[in-house]
C-alpha cells in the first residue's frame, strides 16, 4: 500500500533531503526538486487508488529521482563530513524502511469478492487510512532534541515502527467492513480480542495503582 | 457502524497516544515509564487488530 510507504517516505525525505534543500546557501533547484519529491511520493499515494501497480512504481521512483536530484544540488548533500552520525544513521534506517514498505504487495481484498462488491474501495476507506497517517505522523513529532545519539536512533526507530503499526491497524478496520454481516458478530470479534482486552485490563488497573500509591 | 467498530477505532486512537506517551517517557530517559507506555500501545494495537479481524469468514 503506497499510502504505507508514504509515512517512512515523508521521514526518509525530512531527514535527509530537507536539511540539505533548505540549508544556507542551497540553490533553488534543489528546493524545487525536494518539493517535487514530496508531491510525487503524495501523487504516487493517490494515483494507486485509479491506475494501481503502475501507478506506484512510478511514484515511488519519481520520489526517490527526485531526492537524488535535491540531494546532489545542495552544497553539503554530498560531503560525507558534514552529515553527522546520528542523522545518517536515521536517514539509512528511514530510507531502508521506505525500501521495504514499497516492495511489500499490495493486499488482495478478499474480502471485497467474497462479499459481491468491486475491488474499488468502499467510501470512508480512506477516511481510516488518513485517520492513520495523521496518527503515524504526530507519532514523528516527538523526541526531536534529545542530546545521546543512541537514545535518539531508538525513539526514532519507535516511532517509525509504531506509525507502520497504527496505519496497518486503521487499514485491518477499514477492511473488516467489507465482510459479510455474520462474519462481524461483536460478541465474536470481542472474545477474539479478549486475551489483550485482558491485558490492557490490566496494564490500566497496574498504572492506576501506580498513579494512585505513589 | 457497530459499537465494536467504535471500539476498535477507540484503541487505535489509544494506542497512538500511549506510543506517544512512551516516546516521550523515552526522551526524558524516563525508561520504566516508557516501557509502561509502549506495552499499553502494543496491547491496545493488538486488541483492536484481534477485534478487527474476526477469523474464518463463513
Amino acid at each position: 500500500m503506497a499510502a504505507q510507504a508514504a509515512v517512512p517516505g515523508t521521514y526518509a525525505w525530512g531527514v535527509t533531503v530537507a536539511p540539505g534543500a533548505w540549508a544556507r546557501g542551497a540553490p533553488v533547484s534543489a528546493r524545487i526538486a525536494a518539493i517535487a519529491a514530496l508531491a510525487a511520493l503524495a501523487a504516487g499515494a493517490t494515483a494507486e487508488r485509479r491506475w494501481g501497480e503502475r501507478a506506484r512504481i512510478t511514484g515511488v521512483w519519481a520520489f526517490a529521482v527526485a531526492c537524488a536530484v535535491s540531494w546532489s544540488a545542495s552544497p553539503r548533500g554530498l560531503s560525507s563530513f558534514r552529515v553527522d552520525a546520528p542523522r545518517g544513521l536515521a536517514g539509512m534506517l528511514a530510507w531502508g524502511l521506505f525500501a521495504f514498505a514499497s516492495c511489500t504487495p499490495v493486499a488482495p481484498v478478499h474480502s471485497a469478492s467474497a462479499a459481491g462488491s468491486s475491488t474499488r474501495p468502499p467510501r470512508g476507506d480512506m477516511a481510516y487510512v488518513a485517520f492513520g497517517v495523521l496518527l503515524a505522523s504526530l507519532l514523528e513529532v516527538a523526541g526531536w532534541r534529545i542530546e545521546s545519539a543512541e537514545r535518539a536512533l531508538l525513539v526514532r526507530f519507535i516511532a517509525l515502527a509504531a506509525g507502520l503499526a497504527v496505519i496497518g491497524a486503521a487499514a485491518q478496520v477499514a477492511l473488516v467492513r467489507r465482510l459479510p454481516r455474520r462474519a462481524l458478530q461483536g460478541s465474536r470479534r470481542l472474545r477474539g480480542a479478549a486475551v489483550a482486552l485482558v491485558v490492557l485490563g490490566l496494564l490500566a488497573l497496574t498504572g492506576l495503582l501506580v498513579l494512585v500509591l505513589g | 457502524m457497530t459499537l465494536v467498530d467504535v471500539l476498535a477505532i477507540a484503541l487505535v486512537l489509544a494506542s497512538g497516544g500511549a506510543f506517544l506517551g512512551g516516546e516521550i517517557a523515552l526522551a526524558r530517559a524516563e525508561d520504566l515509564r516508557a516501557i509502561y507506555w509502549l506495552t499499553v500501545g502494543v496491547a491496545s494495537l493488538r486488541a483492536a487488530v484481534q477485534i478487527a479481524r474476526p477469523g474464518k469468514r463463513e
